[in-house]
């Protein structure tokens, strides 16, 4: 029942793992970076570091071009290696930007909301509200912008030992806007995550990447081959008649964010417990999560095989 | 048909426990984990079918904890809550 919300995740191998890429010392010469001199001065650095990890870290690279090769096939050497460097900036850059709205403020950015009028409809439907969204653009910085839904909102979170980036809310040493549910709490939380919907509140869980066991999983198209997704979200839907909302953040520029309702997605009550009944709703995240690739293919931050992850059958 | 078979029924039934006699479910093993072997997806559909096939809600996660701890409890969690 678990996914992880970290993006900076260091992907051993070809299988995924939450571990933060980098050494706490990395991380917090950045975070200097941001007090000193704002986002401009770390994106500075930035160009150096991803340079960096091109051309001394191998294995760092590989990891982007499991997504890469598959998000263009058919590119040189050459080509893939610069498209890899480039999504290297785009994490950093986002990473940053989380950092710098923790340290200096939610001013520190700007985000667009598309959609506000139709996440007010759902809201209003008295079913509590799944947030779905995906390991793309910064779902973390985009996430504040919900308060206009004025509900409290509870993110489905993990945080593994070896963790050295701070998500924005642990920055200004203040609690979170979010109540975080443990995974591994009592029953992975799944109750919990129940009990919030019954109370017409905001759940948001990320649809993209598994933890824990593949009876929690679906097989389903992504990119031209099978990956395993998680289909909580979608179980919990039936159960609840919560409807989803996808949303999807993009970094649009220097600045700006963008935060878009990519879809919505109604999971009919009394699906049962076999995972095959779940099987289209998490087909229908996945191909709006490809669609994503095709605007913004860079964004996409799984570095690590997902067509090889345990068995896609 | 006592509540105990009707829930033990259902749990084999609608859990998809294969090859499982429900008079073989020991009454006071852990539905979770060790025992039975459910797990968390599995307690959301229980959620459901409580509901559908007792009439009942489980309100919080406290109530649950408790009811959801072996088939004694949850025997005892709906007869309590059909009796009003």
């Amino acid at each position: 029942m678990t996914s992880s919300n970290n993006e900076n995740a260091d992907h051993r191998g070809s299988q995924w793992s939450s571990r933060s890429v980098g050494m706490l010392w990395q991380h917090r010469f950045f975070y200097l970076l941001i007090r000193l001199g704002g986002r401009r001065a770390a994106y500075f650095a930035l160009y150096f570091v991803a340079l960096y990890y091109m051309l001394l870290r191998p294995d760092q690279r590989k990891k982007s071009e499991y997504y890469l090769r598959r998000r263009f096939s058919g590119s040189s050497r050459l080509s893939l290696w610069t498209k890899s460097y480039l999504m290297s900036l785009e994490l950093g850059k986002v990473l940053v930007d989380r950092a710098a709205v923790g340290i200096l403020g939610a001013d520190a950015v700007t985000i667009d909301v598309q959609g506000k009028d139709r996440l007010h409809e759902l809201v209003r439907e008295g079913k509590g509200l799944i947030l779905i969204t995906a390991h793309v653009g910064c779902w973390q910085v985009a996430m504040t912008t919900l308060k206009f839904l004025n509900l409290p909102a509870h993110l489905l979170m993990q945080r593994e030992e070896g963790d050295v980036d701070r998500h924005f809310f642990e920055h200004a040493g203040e609690n979170s806007s979010f109540r975080i549910i443990d995974p591994r709490g009592y029953l992975g939380g799944s109750l919990e995550m129940m009990a919030v919907l019954k109370k017409g509140e905001i759940l948001s869980v990320m649809g993209d990447r598994m933890l824990g066991s593949e009876k929690s999983s679906v097989t389903v198209q992504f990119l031209g081959g099978k990956i395993r997704v998680p289909y909580s979200a979608y179980m919990i839907a039936s159960a609840t008649k919560a409807p989803i909302a996808v949303l999807l953040s993009r970094r649009t520029g220097l600045s700006g964010y963008q935060l878009e309702l990519a879809g919505v997605i109604r999971v009919p009550g009394d699906l049962g417990r076999k995972n095959s009944a779940y099987l289209p709703y998490a087909q229908e995240f996945i191909k709006i999560l490809e669609e994503y690739t095709e605007r913004s293919p860079f964004q996409f931050f799984n570095f690590y095989d997902m067509w090889n992850s345990g068995s896609n059958d | 048909m006592s509540n105990k078979e009707k829930l033990k029924k259902m749990l084999v039934e609608e859990l998809n426990i294969e090859d499982l006699d429900p008079n073989s479910i020991v009454d006071d093993a852990p539905l979770f984990g060790d025992g039975l072997g459910l797990d968390s997806l599995d307690a959301v559909e229980l959620v459901v079918l409580i509901q559908k096939n007792f009439g009942i809600e489980i309100k919080d996660i406290e109530e649950a904890r408790a009811a959801f701890e072996s088939v004694n409890s949850l025997v005892a969690f709906i007869e309590k809550r059909l009796q009003g």
